[in-house]
Order: structure tokens, then sequence, then C-alpha cells
């Protein structure tokens, strides 16, 4: 999606970013300190604006937690987000960012009250289930490209994001992820919750990049650590 | 005259993101903690003119210092610097006596400007 | 190639492309309307520039979309829609004229911004995939799996039938076997029993002439010489003669009672698998319950207490012996529920005297007061392998059967219980046997519900 090197767009525009990905060698084996600790603080800052710019499209005050960010066995992933989400019945969907940083974000969204937010969102009165369908795509679109984005942005990275797609609505917190669809084994994944409470709506991303794109964004974050 | 400053961040990341963005030309010397409680230590031994303060904390966060800063009279000039940048973070901050609300991330830019408008920089 | 060059190839790309492609300010004004567009919309480059896409297409979805839109001005990221969920932005023909199967081209649309150099978002972009082809294939996949989904699901119940009915069958036929046993021991028995009995009588008319003759001798004893006398005397006395006379009576009297009982009990298990006479016959359905009854009476003695509560209806026409399966397994679970102690009441209806007219049913009750039936439970009970009870005493089948003989024969099997308080089974037969009695019978149990295709798909190439 995202357009690399130098083919020109019209006459004084640029699509969003345009800095051509690193490329990968050699895997390491974790983050250094340093560099986990940018890392935090870029989420941080990303997931900040990422909650200024949903509350101005949907004009409701949003309520962010601190990101958390760990290395997980992708194993552990299904129970990892079981964790996170809790019991409750969830809708979910995933979409993928590349380009400098690779990766996938799920979105887990609770029950909430769909047809409030899908007034929000510009639809009329009560939501069929295409239409549920689509304010859940769109709703992990926004804060996909919104958090990834945000990140990517500050570390000075191109990202582009694939069209999101539905993993289900009403499903089983545990079935989100199945550890045999899983094809990497070790992922870095940042978890962020957003509730807009006016809505009783949270919302739970949770961004996920295999291990072996850890030296692009170790790259990524030595050259932010450099300038500081 | 020399001014102190004190920077307040739980992140090493963010604070010498702020240390960096301070005006190169200002006289001042700076000191850091990286929670509520370390803050109010520095403050209540009387040598902070200028606070940078996170809101997001695990011991104590920016609210409770505020707080805690205006029964201790507050005497001395709070910048917030905050990553929550929507207007009910600003206004709770202002409200409990911050001078000025600077989004993260932090530049050169916006520091300068803010420091000038409050006449802390001239 | 020169910049000049560059940019006229991308124009052309963009005119020429099978994708539509159009671009809006933030006031939703056309700027940019591509060749496919136009093909599609009927609306040229010249017509739209400048005109708000609203206004233009009042058909649009325009809340949604303007909220769509201004949130890519707003954030700077990419929007997508698939035809999965909104078949189509526009409402354009799609491309299979002929062959079609949808009302109106399936599209993808993506939403870019485009920024300009200080980083403001000045135009989006939105591109429209023509998806109809792929809806088409997924529309025939859904149908095709709907289908399949379905066959399966038949083949499943299919072979849950199969199952029970294999289960069933196997069930009669052993009890089936079971009978013919018996009436072969009891046939084998008959005859010894008869000359036994034959016999018996014989004896007992031998003992009579002797005793006759003993007691003549007796009468002549002062006639014989006093040490003669004295030795029978003391003989008389040590044999105890007269215990002897008094119990050889009460001997033979019993042993023929003995002899009474075997016979009845071999009489009513012949009447109770009539393997005899297996078709069918008109019935006495009281006489069912008693010989039945002496069948299982074992089993019962102990614990139960019976009362006959008996109206005499009219002979029905049935199969005997599988009524008499049917009593046997109601008063066998009966007695089961009942526990250490308890009654069961055998009833049978309608007196003739109080019908008007001829009795066109008769029924019968087993009604025990043992442990009852609980309301979830007695939705299941007649569902094959259903059973409460441990292994090894019940397989669950006992009703099942049952209620496939009653149904065979054009009755009906009715339960009332409460727990703690009792059950009631009660049968109700017609007296004469009905058309639907006789389509039911003449087939066996498993082709009544399986038609003879859905076997063979059944035990197909792929094994069932
Ligand atoms: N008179 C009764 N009182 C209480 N429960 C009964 C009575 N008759 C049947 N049931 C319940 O219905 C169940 C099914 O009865 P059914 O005769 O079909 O099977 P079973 O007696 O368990 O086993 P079997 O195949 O040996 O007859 C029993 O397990 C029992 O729970
Ligand atoms: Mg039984």
């Amino acid at each position: 999606m995202s357009t690399a090197g130098a083919s020109p767009a019209p006459a004084g525009f640029a699509a969003a970013g345009s800095a051509a990905p690193a490329s990968a060698t050699t895997a390491p084996a974790n983050l250094s300190e340093d560099q986990t600790a940018a890392l935090q603080e870029i989420a941080n800052i990303g997931m900040g604006q990422a909650g200024d710019s949903i509350a101005r499209i949907w004009k409701q005050f949003v309520a962010l937690s601190v990101p958390r960010i760990a290395l997980v066995e992708s194993g552990r992933i299904p129970t990892l987000i079981h964790h996170f989400v809790g019991d409750a019945r969830v809708s979910a969907a995933r979409q993928a960012f590349h380009g400098a940083m690779r990766g996938e974000v799920l979105v887990v969204i609770g029950r909430g009250n769909r047809d409030q937010l899908g007034e929000l969102m510009g639809y009329d009165g009560q939501l069929d289930l295409g239409e549920e369908q689509e304010m859940l795509l769109d709703i992990a679109n926004v804060l996909g490209g919104a958090c990834i984005g945000g990140i990517a942005r500050q570390l000075g990275a191109d990202v582009g994001f694939s069209a999101p797609s539905l993993i289900g609505t009403d499903l089983d917190s545990h079935a989100v992820v199945r550890p045999e669809e899983l094809c990497v084994s070790t992922a870095l994944c940042v978890e962020v919750c957003f509730t807009i409470e006016s809505n009783q709506l949270s919302a739970h991303l949770i961004a996920l990049m295999p291990r072996e794109e850890l030296v692009n964004l170790a790259q990524l974050l030595d050259r932010f650590l450099c300038n500081l | 005259m020399t001014v102190s400053v004190l920077v307040v961040d739980d992140s090493p990341i963010a604070r010498k993101m702020l240390r960096k963005a301070l005006p190169v030309d200002w006289d001042i010397t700076v000191q850091e903690a990286c929670n509520g409680e370390e803050a109010m230590t520095h403050y209540r031994a009387g040598k902070v003119d200028v606070m940078f303060l996170d809101l997001t904390m695990p011991t104590m966060d920016g609210f409770e210092v505020l707080a805690a800063l205006q029964k201790e009279d507050l005497n001395c000039f709070v910048i917030v610097v905050s990553a929550d940048v929507q207007p009910q973070a600003r206004e709770r901050a202002l409200g409990l006596g911050a001078i000025a609300f600077v989004a993260k991330p932090v530049n050169a830019e916006s520091v300068r400007t803010v420091l000038r408008e409050y006449g802390v920089l001239v | 190639m020169d910049e000049n060059t560059d940019l006229k190839l991308l124009g052309f790309i963009v005119e020429r492309l099978e994708v539509g492609i159009l671009a809006i300010d933030p006031q939703f004004r056309v700027v940019l309307w591509n060749r496919f567009m136009e093909t599609h919309s009927g609306r040229d480059l010249d017509s739209m520039r400048g005109q708000c896409l609203f206004e233009s297409f009042p058909e649009l979805p325009e809340r949604w979309l303007r909220r769509k839109i201004e949130s890519v001005f707003e954030l700077g990221n990419y929007s997508f829609t698939s035809w999965e969920q909104r078949p189509y932005l526009f409402r354009f023909q799609h491309n299979r004229p002929i062959t079609g199967g949808v009302d109106a081209m399936r599209q993808n649309c993506t939403f870019l911004p485009l920024r300009d150099a200080s980083g403001v978002v000045r135009l989006v972009v939105l591109t429209l995939s023509d998806y109809t082809d792929t809806a088409l294939i997924q529309q025939k996949l859904t149908a095709a799996m709907a289908v399949s989904d379905e066959e399966r699901r038949k083949q499943r119940a299919l072979l849950r039938r199969l199952q029970d009915a294999k289960a069933q069958l196997f069930q009669s036929e052993k009890l089936a076997s079971i009978g013919q046993l018996a009436a072969g021991v009891a046939h084998e028995i008959n005859n010894p029993v008869g000359f036994v009995t034959s016999n018996l009588g014989s004896l007992e008319r031998y003992l009579i002439d002797l005793t006759t003759l003993i007691e003549s001798y007796a009468s002549h004893a002062d006639q014989l010489p006093p040490a003669a006398a004295e030795a029978v005397r003391r003989q008389r006395e040590k044999l105890d003669y007269d215990f002897i006379r008094e119990d050889l009576g009460a001997l033979i009297r019993e042993s023929r009672e003995g002899l009474d009982h075997i016979r009845r009990i071999i009489l009513d298990l012949k009447d109770f698998t009539r393997v005899d006479q297996s078709g069918w016959q008109l019935a006495d359905l009281e006489k069912a319950f008693d010989s039945t009854l002496n069948v299982v009476w074992n089993e019962l003695k102990y614990k139960a207490t019976i009362v006959k509560d008996y109206r005499h209806p009219p002979q029905v026409e049935c199969i005997p012996g599988q009524i008499n399966q049917v009593l046997m397994n109601l008063l066998v679970n009966a007695g089961h529920a009942l526990g250490e102690k308890g009654e069961i009441t055998l009833r049978t209806g309608p007196d003739p005297s109080e019908v008007t007219g001829a009795v066109a049913e008769v029924w019968v009750e087993v009604e025990d007061d043992g442990c009852g039936i609980s309301v979830e439970h007695q939705k299941r009970i007649f569902d094959p392998f259903f059973t409460t009870k441990p292994v090894g005493q019940g397989t669950g089948l006992g009703l099942s059967v049952s209620y496939n003989i009653i149904r065979r024969h054009g009755g009906r099997i009715d339960v009332r219980s409460t727990v703690g308080v009792g059950t009631c089974f009660r049968l109700t037969l017609p007296v004469q046997r009905s058309e639907v009695a006789d389509a039911v019978s003449e087939s066996p149990d498993l082709a009544a519900e399986v038609t003879p295709e859905e076997l063979l798909a059944l035990e197909g190439p792929d094994g069932a």
C-alpha cells in the first residue's frame, strides 16, 4: 500500500511516509534495555496521539492504558489474549502492516453498545450483521493505523497497511488466535486498551511482530536513540 | 541567575528527550526524578524553580504531585508534559495549577514557546 | 525518461487502469475521475470536476461515507471497505451481462490520504476494484458448502438411526431366541412331567390298594397266635405305621401340586413366547398380564405386592409374543423402581358395560409406587440407550423397543409420573388391527424410516 522508492506522486503531494525499509540480516535475541525503554516511551506517545485522533473523529473521550510490551513465545499468545481481555465474548479483526516494520495488529472488542457506536460512525438505526462487521473492521483499521502509524512516524519509518479482515463476531476470547495458525515461534507483543466510556466499549489492540523483524525495529530504535 | 529545573518522568528516554529540548542558552541546573515521590522530596528541599512533570507514573502520578504541590502552596512553575493530549487531561492539569501543558514528543520549539509565554525565559 | 514522460505514463495508467480512481478534496468535491468511473457512471470528468460527490450521487450513504472520508483526512491513514460487508459503494452494472447472478458490481474500496509537503492531508483518493467474479465464486462455494453440510448432517442422522435400529433389532432377537430356548426346554420337560404325573396317579391308586390290604390284615389280627400278634404290633409301632399312612396322602397331594405348578409354568412360558403361534391373533390382555407376571415372578415376589384391577375388556388383535414382551419390560421396570418394597397395580379397561357401542380401544396400565421419573427424564426414557441404571442392570432399550412394538400395533404408550410418588405406564391398543398398523408392521423397523436409496448412500463406497 505504501509507495516505496522514487516514483513521484502528483505535484505537491507525497503519499504518507516515504523512507525505504531497512534490510534484515541476523535476528537479535531481544531488544536491549535502552531499546525497550525507547520503544515503551514511543508507544506511550503513539497511543496518546492515537487516543487524541480517535477522540476527535468520534467526538468521545477515550481512556488509554499504558502500553505493555513483551517478547512472547507464540504458543502463549492465546493465553495472553485471554489474560488481556478476560472471559467475555468478543469480536475480533486483524490487520497486517508492512514496510520498515512488519507484523499484524489484532483488535479485540468487547460487547459495548454497538448501536450507539454505530450512530457515532454514521450508521442509521440498528446495525445489521454486515454493518456490525464493517464497523468492527473500521475500528480495527482506525486503531491499528493510529497506533502503528504513530509509532512509525516517531521512528521515521514508512509503514503501509493491508485491508483489515474479520476473525469473528461473538467469539470466546480463547478462540481469537489458534496456536496452530501461528507461523512464528516468538513475537514482540505491544498491548494497549482503549475505553470509550460513554459506550462502555473497550478495545484491546495487540500488535505482533515476528522475531525476525526485531532487527529492523532495533535499527530504527538505535537511530532514534542516537538522535537524542 | 541560575534557574533550577526538575525533570520528572518514569522513562529515562523521556527525561533525555526533554533535557535535549531545553534551550541551550538557558542558565540552568537540571535534576531528575523518576516518580512523584522523588519529585516531592526535591521540591521540599526547596531547590526547584521549574518542574517538567509527566502525568502517568507508577508511584504517585502527575495529578497527585500537582495536588500535593497545591497543598504546600506551590511556589514553582509546573509544566506538564504528557502523551495523553486529550482536552480532558489538559484541563485537569491546568485546573490543578500547572502553568502550561506540552504534548509529547517534546521539541525545542514548543518548550521555548511555553517558557517565553510565561516569562520564565526572556 | 525525463520527469515529463514519467508523469505522462502515470497519467495514462491512472486513466486506463481497470480500477475506479477518484480524488476528493475536504469539501467532498471531485478533483479526479478516471475512465473506469466515466464508463460505469456515465458521467465524464468535465461534468464531475468540482462537483460535490453527494450532490452528484444522492444514492450514496452520505452520513456514513462523510464520517469515513473525514476520518481519513483527520488521521491520515488508509481506510477500506469490502464487498463482503458492503457489496458496493457506487451502484454500477457488473461485467457479467449474460451470465450474471448479482444485482450490481461488487466492489472493494480503498481510501488513501494524499499529504502536501507540510504533512496536511489535502486529498483523499478513492480506488474501486471490481470483485464481482470473486463474489460469484464465493456465492457458489457457500451454496455448495451448505448443501454438503446438510448432506453430512443427514448422513450422521441416518447413521445414528441405523445404529439404534441395529441395537433394537439385536435386543428383540435376543428376547425372541431366549423365548425359543425357554419353549424348547419347556417342551422337553413336558414329557417327563407327563409320565411322572401319570405314574404318580398309578402310585396313588396302588398305595390306596396296599393300605386297604394292610387294614384288612389288621382287622383280623386278633385271630393270630399271641406271640405273632405281639411281633406285628411291635413292628407296626417301630415303623410308625399310623404316621406313614397319614403322611402318604399329604406327600402325594403335594407332589401333585408341584407337578401342577410345573405344568402351569410350562404353559405360561409357551403362552408368553407363543413360538407356536407368532402372527396376528385375538388375545386377552388380562391373560397376557397373568402369564407374563408368572414369568417375572421371581424378580418381584420378595418386594412387590400385586394388585389386580381388571375390568375385562374385549380381546384385541395383536402379536401376543410382542405384547408380552412390552408387559414384561414394564413389570421389570416397575420392580426396579420399587426398591425394597412396594405395590404394583395391573389395570385393564375399559369395562365394556360402561361403553356405549363397540369398544374400539383397550388399555392396560402398570402402576408402581416407586421412585418416579423426573420431567427431564420423561422426555428421554423412550430414547434408545437412555438408562439411569448401573451398567449390567439396564441397557436402556426396554422402553424404546416397547415403544416401537406399540407403534407397530397402531397403539400408544403414555406415562404419568411424579418423583417420589410413583409411575404409571398405559398402553392403548386398537381392538382391530388398523391399516396404519399394517403399513408399519409389514416393513421392518429400519426400512420404515430409511429409504433404500438412503441405505445405499450410507453404505456407499466411503463406508458407513
Ligand atoms: N416404572 C419406572 N419408574 C421409574 N423409572 C422408570 C420406570 N420405567 C422406566 N424408568 C426409567 O426409564 C429408563 C429407561 O427404561 P428402559 O426400560 O428403556 O431401560 P432400562 O430399564 O434402564 O434398561 P433395560 O434395557 O434393561 O430395560 C430407566 O433407566 C429408568 O430410569
Ligand atoms: Mg427396562
